[in-house]
């Protein structure tokens, strides 16, 4: 039986002046091709459908609104449907794919990446103090050493609230296609 | 080689990742891990009519009401809390928070603002019976549990080195310690934590106008720009544990030590002090 790895507190020693570090995370979950495989395993064939119609993409997502939408199928039947959006939030910018059955039920929500963006550096000067008379290599290091942030929840309503426009979307305009 | 998905559950965004397993073999831990989560998400929700509370909510009052394992598990924990805590971690103050528009108002119920965690009675056999109109909400204390639940299914699967991590409520294991940031509102000088096999929650009570946490005890809103974030052994200790610390500091000292945890405080001056177990 091994011995449990040890936790420990670094605390910031004072108000030191060190340059703004970009604590804020940016994770690449699966891409587009993997969240397809992920999500529709039995599919052979992803038929990207042309960009949405603009005044029901502006007047389901405001101007601008180009959610990517496949058509997963299997041996010619139609399996479903996968589509890629983005959400952007107070500080986050999250893409998602969701996956929809022959019945426009949902089948699974995968998110592609999150990104968070303005307003949630954290300068780690505690940390960084470790490094003093170390080489240039080791403080580049310290970026991708910080592997989470335990923090204020991170609401997912944007997420909640893309889903249900996308569900509309396929009400709207990928149901009457058939 | 890591494999890490992220899905939106219980609010949040539930990242995990897991190392040392093969792809597939880590896949389908993560599957094994999400549907805890979502099972947990289902059961303990506050305002999906199907779930445990719900229908604890809606039973009358005295009436006994079996509801799953994980959820009398979790309230055995929370009403354990409360006890020890002396109601500063209360899973019964819904109603206030109903009051105050920081949860939705149940369609098919009423809590009562003078119920606590003395009224939930939890009976052998997954049995809880209600001794007056309650709201119970796990919100506290739940994500923790499911963070747990996620990382057992992890762990069982064989991964070298696994972490859930549900909007900063996180839990890991592994060969080597991780670097977690804790993000204590603002932006600035912050504390991290070295986690080795260990829970971390954070709580970070906001400005005041839209700060989601209420003393108990007292019914009002706890001081603001303070934040907490517990060390522990488990996440669900973990995550209830902030709410007692914001609370009170004091009763929190106490509390954590039993739990052979630690915290980290920031005040609202942007100081920092370790209170707890050294």
């Amino acid at each position: 039986m091994t011995r449990p790895v040890r936790s420990r507190w670094i605390l910031p020693l004072g108000l030191v002046a060190a340059p703004a570090f970009h604590a804020a995370l940016a994770t690449q979950y699966l891409s587009v091709a993997e969240a397809q495989r992920a999500m529709f395993a039995d599919a052979d064939a992803f038929h990207a459908l042309p960009p949405v119609d603009t005044a029901l993409a502006t007047e389901l997502g405001g101007a601008g609104w180009s959610p990517q939408v496949f058509e997963a199928g299997k041996g010619g039947a139609r399996l479903g449907w996968f589509i890629v959006d983005r959400v952007i939030g107070k500080t986050e910018l999250i893409t998602y794919a969701l996956a929809l059955d022959a019945t426009g039920a949902v089948k699974a929500i995968e998110i592609l990446d999150y990104r968070e963006t303005h307003g949630s550096e954290v300068r780690l000067a505690a940390w960084r103090k470790q490094f003093v008379g170390k080489t240039a290599h080791d403080a580049v290091e310290l970026d991708r050493d910080i592997k989470g942030i335990s923090g204020a929840t991170l609401s997912t309503r944007h997420v909640t609230e893309g889903v249900h426009r996308l569900l509309q979307l396929h009400e709207r305009a990928l149901r009457v296609a058939d | 080689m890591e494999i890490a998905r992220a899905r939106p559950w219980l609010g949040t965004l539930v990242e995990m990742r897991v190392d040392g397993l093969a792809e597939a073999r880590a896949i389908t831990a993560i599957e094994a891990a999400f549907a805890e989560v979502a099972a947990v998400h289902r059961l303990m929700s506050f305002h999906d009519a199907a779930s445990d509370l719900s229908r604890l909510h809606r039973a009358r009052v005295g009436a006994v009401v079996r509801v799953d394992a994980r959820t009398w598990a979790v309230l055995d924990a929370a009403c354990a809390l409360a006890e020890e805590s002396d109601g500063r971690f209360d899973p019964t103050i819904a109603p206030r928070l109903v009051e105050r528009g920081l949860l939705p108002m149940p369609a098919a119920s009423r809590g009562s603002a003078s119920a606590s965690w003395r009224d939930i009675e939890l009976l052998p056999r997954r049995r809880v019976r209600l001794r007056q109109r309650a709201w119970i909400d796990l919100g506290g204390i739940a994500k923790g549990h499911a963070v747990d639940r996620a990382l057992a299914c992890l762990r069982a699967a064989g991964a070298a080195t696994a972490s859930v991590n549900a909007g900063g409520d996180l839990a890991r294991y592994g060969i080597e310690p991780e670097r977690i940031a804790l993000r204590h509102g603002d932006a600035g000088d912050a504390p991290v934590i070295e986690l080795g096999d260990a829970a971390v929650a954070t709580s970070v009570v906001a400005t005041r106008a839209r700060a989601a946490h209420v003393n108990p005890r007292s019914g009002r809103a706890l001081r603001a720009r303070r934040a907490v974030s517990v060390l522990a052994a488990d996440c669900m200790i973990a995550d209830a544990l902030t709410k007692v610390v914001l609370a009170d500091a004091r009763v929190g000292e106490r509390v954590l030590r039993r739990h052979r945890a630690t915290a980290c405080l920031r005040d609202g001056e942007r100081r920092w002090r370790i209170l707890g177990a050294a």
